[in-house]
């Protein structure tokens, strides 16, 4: 839109198409690209295209052409008034205050939290904000700046629309590129039911401004790495991703309420995500168990250039869901102390010893159904049979991954996403510098990203034999020391 | 005073959304006839593809111009394509 909004500007006209459902996000997004109103028409989600153009071809051209109304020629000021304190009441009446609802129409047709993700919240009152600030050095007025340089991802707003975020550029939170102040980042800390200890975490990861995505079924994770893990009591034993951790479980949530109420995300409005997740109720944070890593593998914090002591965290997008339990615990030791049961025969190890690859076992079916890199939680054990094996680091376990998933052209050229991702496969392929036209149908080309090291690992869990993978790769990673 | 009918001031946890300076839209056209538009095409080929042919073939006397990408953001016109551009169209994603 902000393209729409500077064409508009220039005076050259234009029109807008999109799908009947979308009109609230093209509303809001033109209001704050300041065109509020620009022209748009509706395309069917189910007609034919020809059928469908033929229904709005006419009123699109009309739309370049219609004389502006009066309201088409005006311009202003849109402004939001910022109350600092928003109520005042006892916390039950507090409660109801924040638990409003609004109705939202289609596609949702439901009353949807204002302010909350549907839960009970901590009401954050003045002397409770004031306390969790008490987690940061960080005055309370200052606004959330990126505090590295980075390449911005998809959605990202950077000032002059540049394609790198620089440190001391404004955070914009997503979808609405919003700002806000360390006591907001704190307000929502509360709300989700942090402690101070925890709001350094919470402000880095209001440094990726909280994207959400859009469309299909879009998850948010949030990974912690280094020595705060501990000093927080994060749980990253058995059952990690579950309930019970008091800092796992509100660091999540945050994720969520800041998305909701600094980046204003609102389902059918512009949270677009079809069926929604659950991995966003309530949100998910979770945590490296860097006792747990083999020798020879890194941390995260050192995967991505920060020093061992130093504490980070990486926010994911989880673009598919959560695969796991495709063997039992129970096969997997046998495979591994004695070559039994169906995962020794599968490999026709039966009576051999292990260390056994175990990575066969869930490839290539890792990529049957869904193209793109893969995080995979593991616990240490499993991890240490891979170093036993020979993976000397977590780079030789993604390369050996990614080239798994290589397929033929073929087969790819079946799968949906790449239509989308190859840009109707117009470029280039990555691993034969050729246009993807001219390749061959039996070229190979990998299913699992363009990049082994878009593949993340990370040790956690309990005793038994087990491992989680999330649909979706690394994502970025902040500084939480920075915001100490 | 019971400490449940205790009043409290509570925070607000909205984002602040920065002034936004408002446009009226650019003056529209008197005819399409003669004139430069641009098709921004994202995405969604079966609307698109039957969208720029019936264009070409309907409206021949105007100068059809096309940006093509079947992602999400648009291929924009340059600030040369800028200086002659009449008009736009925008389909289906923005």
């Amino acid at each position: 839109m902000p393209y729409l909004a500077k064409l508009e500007k220039a005076g050259i006209p234009t029109v807008v198409v999109d799908l009947e459902d979308q009109e609230q996000m093209v509303k809001q997004e033109a209001l704050v690209s300041g065109v509020p109103k620009i022209r748009y028409l509706h395309a069917s989600r189910m007609l034919p295209g020809p059928d469908d153009v033929d229904n709005w071809i006419e009123p699109m051209l009309e739309a370049l052409t219609r004389p502006l109304t009066d309201k088409e020629k005006e311009s202003g000021l849109y402004t939001i008034p910022q109350q600092r304190i928003i109520y005042e009441g006892t916390l039950e009446e507090a409660q109801d205050f924040y638990q409003q609802t609004e109705w939202i129409p289609l596609p949702v047709q439901a009353p949807i939290a204002k302010y909350t993700d549907g839960f009970p919240i901590i009401i954050p009152t003045e002397e409770k904000v004031a306390w969790m600030l008490t987690g940061t050095s960080h005055k309370p007025d200052e606004i959330i700046t990126h505090q590295t340089n980075r390449l911005a991802t998809q959605g990202e707003a950077t000032s002059g629309g540049r394609l790198e975020i620089k440190k001391g550029d404004v955070v914009r939170f997503q979808p609405l590129k919003r700002t806000a102040t360390v006591e907001q980042v704190a307000v929502n800390a509360v709300m989700a039911g942090c402690r101070p200890e925890h709001l350094p975490i919470v402000l880095a990861i209001a440094q990726s401004g909280t994207p959400i995505s859009t469309t299909n079924f879009p998850s948010q994770a949030v990974c912690v790495s280094g020595s705060i893990v501990k000093e927080i009591g994060m749980n990253t034993g058995c059952g990690m991703f579950g309930p019970g951790s008091v800092a796992n479980s509100p660091i999540g949530r945050a994720y969520q309420l800041m998305a909701i109420n600094l980046g204003g995300a609102v389902p059918g409005v512009n949270r677009m995500g079809c069926l929604g997740s659950p991995l966003n109720n309530g949100g998910v944070a979770y945590a490296e168990n860097a006792d747990g890593l083999p020798s020879g593998w890194k941390g995260l914090n050192e995967e991505f250039g920060y020093k061992k002591d130093e504490n980070i965290v990486m926010v994911q997008m989880i673009t598919g869901g959560i695969l796991g339990s495709q063997f039992s615990p129970g096969g997997y030791r046998a495979l591994q102390k004695s070559g039994h049961g169906g995962i020794a025969r599968k490999f026709d190890v039966k009576g051999t010893p292990g260390p056994h690859n175990w990575l066969d076992y869930l490839v290539p079916e890792l990529f049957a159904g869904r193209e793109g890199a893969w995080t995979i939680v593991m616990v240490p054990e499993m991890a240490q049979h891979l170093v036993d094996l020979g993976f000397k680091s977590k780079d030789d376990v993604y390369k050996y991954l990614w080239e798994k998933g290589f397929e033929p052209l073929k087969k790819y050229r079946g799968r949906s996403w790449p239509d989308f991702r190859r840009n109707g496969w117009t470029g280039i392929e990555k691993t034969s510098g050729k246009p993807w036209k001219e390749l061959p149908d039996d070229y190979m080309v990998p299913a699992a990203g363009d990049d082994p090291n878009e593949f993340c690992i990370v040790i956690g869990g309990g005793q038994e034999e087990a491992c989680v993978q999330l649909a979706g790769d690394r994502g970025n990673a902040f500084s939480i020391d920075a915001w100490k | 005073m019971a400490e449940k009918d205790r009043i409290y001031k509570c925070l607000n946890p909205v984002g602040m959304q920065l002034p936004v300076k408002t446009f009226p839209l650019a003056p529209r056209l008197d005819t399409l006839d003669g004139k430069e538009i641009y098709i921004s095409i994202t995405g969604e080929p079966d609307i698109t593809i039957p969208l720029e042919k019936k264009l070409k073939s309907d409206y021949p006397n105007v100068d059809w111009k096309v940006k093509k990408t079947y992602g999400i953001v648009p291929v924009e016109i340059s600030e040369e394509e800028m200086k002659t551009a009449d008009g736009l169209i925008q389909a289906i994603c923005w």
